[in-house]
């Protein structure tokens, strides 16, 4: 991303758009709560995105962390920041706080992630913010929450959202290591939570002129998505750790390696019409009214042998083969997609999660999952290079040329 | 932000009429959401047994009780009406209640939609002012477009994410049950909210929507949008050999499992070996860069799983946050009815309702307005004469539509 000149991408806002003439200040970092801004941004808000002189770490994911792929491509920086527009502002200079001040006047929504600690020394807690305009919208995203003795705690995902919600050590196989998540996959889904928190926030000024605090944390998404389970713990009803795939509680409801080192899924709901099907799918007819599985009692009764001769059976042949074989035979499987074969997912264009972007570099994106028949979201641009609008969003703010010349940031990049 | 921010006198979804004609968890799920914050919410479930889900606490996937836990859940505030929807009559029942309804939710799969003739272009005739949130598998066209989800498939399965949870040579990751099915929730309710918003406006309905495929897509947005550019990464090495031992999890004797993610990892580092009490790994050549501990990761990870068995994860909770150093403890379920922090945190609600009187918060929090209190859910058809009552049907239609078997 240094030095790569990037078209200016900030199109007038489209009157179609749900969201057009909405202005949301984006002063969060890393990706839960900008993820929403790009959500907003989408269905036509400006989403002016503040930095600091450094630049919002996200921009250096894809070449930092071990868990992301690699490519020369700042992939995740265009996902997460398309169609923003970027102000540096180092909010610790008082001037630099007065013309944050200047763009929070004139907006409808603030995002904010910052510690409270942090809103509390920049003067971004919502009481400070409100004084410069009560009709905004203050967007808050936390780690554990706005009190209690871990508000003060940074929460990445991993921790927040799936070590402390529980889902971790309720996705241990028995005796095993707790579960693991995909990079950023409990962020994005806790951004839809804080999108729905906005647009009601935003209802509620519609009515009456106010405006308001919203908010949501990641582990109150973390919890609520494994709400069955939270749920139950309330009433003192737990799990126990997932058996093994050789020990399963069912073995028509489990795992099973193909030849190739695909999984296949079996999830069978209806077992005694599909049971015949089943047997006959695996080449083994015979096993229909073998008198050890003959009902789903034995079955359960014999989970581990039937499993046993299950794995056999599927270790045989190519995962194709199996995907058509089951098919034909109305077996329900659920299919362990591996992520390279997402680009070539017809379904998944048809589902709106890819998309096509206006992009030199990533000619296709993921879409964020709102679908609305009165509007398509906007053409993604690239993310935009730190600081690259700067000038332009500050005269909108009605600051001079001398203003915003004063405002150098002590370091750019 | 605190407890004693001024509340609205009226809830921000008051007045509000939601019918909701789905069943099971995704799509039922955004329902109570909206229902939390003041909306009516009529359910239509079929006579007799009603919304199939009313049975699945009994599923062997779900913790074994025996109050009907999950009902509690994803029932609260609804009013039940049995309506049976392939009856002409209780069609006709149900079009009344369209036509005073503000948003539907349906979940149906299409070709079931077709024959019962609850496409949104059916329904828009009745009501063309109606928001119509569909909820589907994987899409509302396209080759898989009537395949029924669920979301250990069409979140998880289909968008990568539970091969990408692997450890090398491993079994693919697990979901929880309706694990994806709440996070698609709260995009049906940020679709319909759009919809509102634009109704306010126009005066029109619409059509909103999502699929639980994308939502299982969007979650997994990092690794598929790398895939869309060729960038792959291979499976997670297992732990005792990870690629990076600094963001790795690690057993402690009393078998609770820390989960170190130190970001910022030069200073991360330096507060770890303090924690640890090891100078002499800060003096350690193999570990004194970022690409020093990356190639000797394997080793490290040795001498952190010895350093962290030593003591139990109380120890390991007070040292590390004492030396700043990031991480999460993984928690269990267990500890969730007793922790302040979900409290705090808003995650934990009272109920009215003696067999499960405490229940799950939906994440939204409003600065202006807290959710309903929830009273036991409602039986199949608890609501039916009062809702259709409401409707302006009159004694003598209701009971024709019972003793057909229309509604109950």
């Amino acid at each position: 991303m240094r030095g790569l000149a990037v078209p200016d991408s900030a199109a007038p806002p489209d009157d179609a758009l749900p969201l057009a003439g909405v202005r949301v200040l984006d002063i969060s970092s890393f990706i839960a709560a900008p993820a929403a801004a790009t959500v907003l941004g989408d269905w036509g808000a400006d989403v002016i995105k503040i930095e600091g002189p450094d630049g919002d770490p996200n921009r250096q994911m894809v070449q930092g962390s071990v868990s992301y792929p690699k490519s020369p491509i700042n992939y995740a920086w265009h996902l997460d920041s398309r169609n923003k527009r970027s102000v540096v502002l180092d909010l610790k200079q008082p001037t630099a706080r007065a013309a944050l001040d200047r763009l929070i006047a004139i907006s409808d929504v603030l995002i904010c992630n910052f510690p409270p600690i942090v809103r509390e020394r920049l003067r971004l807690r919502y009481e400070d913010v409100k004084a410069v305009n009560p009709r905004l919208v203050y967007a808050s995203l936390t780690g554990y929450g706005e009190s209690g003795p871990d508000r003060d705690r940074p929460g990445f995902d991993a921790t927040a959202y799936f070590a402390r919600s529980g889902l971790f050590d309720a996705q241990r196989y028995e005796g095993g290591p707790p579960g693991t998540a995909v990079p950023a996959q409990g962020d994005r889904a806790t951004a839809m939570g804080l999108v729905s928190a906005i647009l009601m926030g935003l209802m509620r000024r519609d009515k009456t002129g106010d405006g308001s605090w919203v908010g949501t944390s990641l582990l109150a998404n973390g919890i609520w998505s494994c709400g069955v389970v939270a749920q139950a713990a309330l009433v003192g009803a737990f799990l126990p750790p997932r058996p093994p795939r050789e020990r399963p509680r069912s073995a028509l409801g489990n795992l099973y390696r193909t030849r190739d080192d695909r999984w296949i899924q079996l999830v069978i709901v209806r077992e005694d019409k599909l049971w015949p099907g089943l047997c006959r799918a695996i080449g083994q007819p015979d096993l229909e009214r073998d008198p050890r599985f003959v009902t789903v009692e034995a079955r359960r009764a014999r989970a581990a042998e039937l499993a046993a001769i299950f794995a056999d059976a599927f270790v045989a042949h190519d995962y194709a083969y199996w995907r058509d074989t089951l098919a034909a035979a109305d077996v329900t499987f659920g299919v362990i997609s591996r992520v390279q074969d997402l680009p070539d997912d017809e379904q998944a264009v048809h589902a709106g999660a890819i998309v096509s972007a206006d992009n030199p570099e990533m000619a296709r994106t993921i879409g964020n999952p709102i679908r609305l028949d009165f509007a398509q979201p906007r053409l993604a641009g690239p993310g935009p290079a730190l600081g690259q609008h700067t000038d332009v969003v500050l005269r909108e703010a009605g600051l001079s040329d001398e203003e915003i010349v004063a405002l150098q940031p002590s370091s750019r990049a | 932000m605190t407890d004693d921010a001024a509340l609205d006198d009226e809830l921000p979804l008051a007045g509000l009429t939601v019918l909701d004609v789905s069943s099971f968890i995704a799509a039922p799920a955004a329902a109570v959401v909206l229902a939390d914050f003041g909306a009516d919410v009529i359910k239509v479930e079929p006579p007799g047994a009603g919304d199939p889900h009313r049975t699945s606490w009994q599923n062997p996937n779900y913790p074994r009780t025996d109050v009907n836990f999950v009902w509690q859940l994803d029932g609260r505030h609804k009013r039940s009406v049995a309506l049976d929807l392939k009856h002409a009559a209780g069609r006709a029942a149900f079009d009344r209640l369209l036509a005073r309804a503000d948003v539907m939710i349906v979940n149906f799969p299409l070709p079931v939609r077709e024959r019962l003739r609850l496409r949104w272009e059916d329904v828009a005739a009745v009501n063309p002012s109606l928001i119509y949130a569909s909820l589907t598998g994987y899409g509302e066209s396209g080759p898989d477009r009537d395949m029924p989800g669920f979301d250990v498939n069409a979140y998880f399965g289909r968008a990568g994410i539970l091969d990408a949870q692997r450890y090398e040579d491993g079994p693919p990751g697990f979901s929880l049950p309706a694990q994806g099915d709440r996070c698609a929730a709260m995009t049906i309710v940020s679709a319909i909210l759009l919809g509102l918003r634009r109704r306010d406006r126009t005066g029109k309905g619409g059509w909103v929507g999502t699929s639980l495929y994308a939502n299982g897509v969007w979650s997994n947005g990092t690794l598929a949008q790398a895939a869309l550019v060729g960038g792959f990464i291979t499976p997670r090495p297992p732990r005792n050999r990870p690629r990076n031992a600094l963001a790795n999890i690690y057993r402690t004797r009393d078998d609770r499992w820390v989960q170190l993610t130190l970001v910022r990892e030069d200073k991360g580092w330096q507060r770890l070996c303090r924690a640890l009490e090891r100078a002499d790994l800060r003096a350690d050549p193999r570990f004194a860069t970022q690409a020093a501990r990356r190639a000797n990761s394997a080793a490290l990870t040795t001498i952190l799983d010895a350093a962290f068995a030593v003591h139990d994860w109380l120890h390991w909770r007070q040292v590390l946050r004492a030396h700043e150093v990031t991480f999460g403890v993984i928690e269990r379920l267990q500890d969730l009815p007793g922790d302040p922090q979900a409290q705090h945190a808003g995650i934990i609600a009272e109920t009215n309702s003696p067999d499960v009187p405490r229940t799950i918060n939906n994440p939204v929090r409003l600065g202006f307005a807290r959710p309903r209190m929830a009273g036991p859910p409602p039986s199949v058809g608890q609501h039916t004469d009062q809702v259709l009552r409401e409707a302006g049907l009159s004694d003598a239609e209701i009971v024709a539509l019972r003793s057909s078997g229309a509604a109950d």
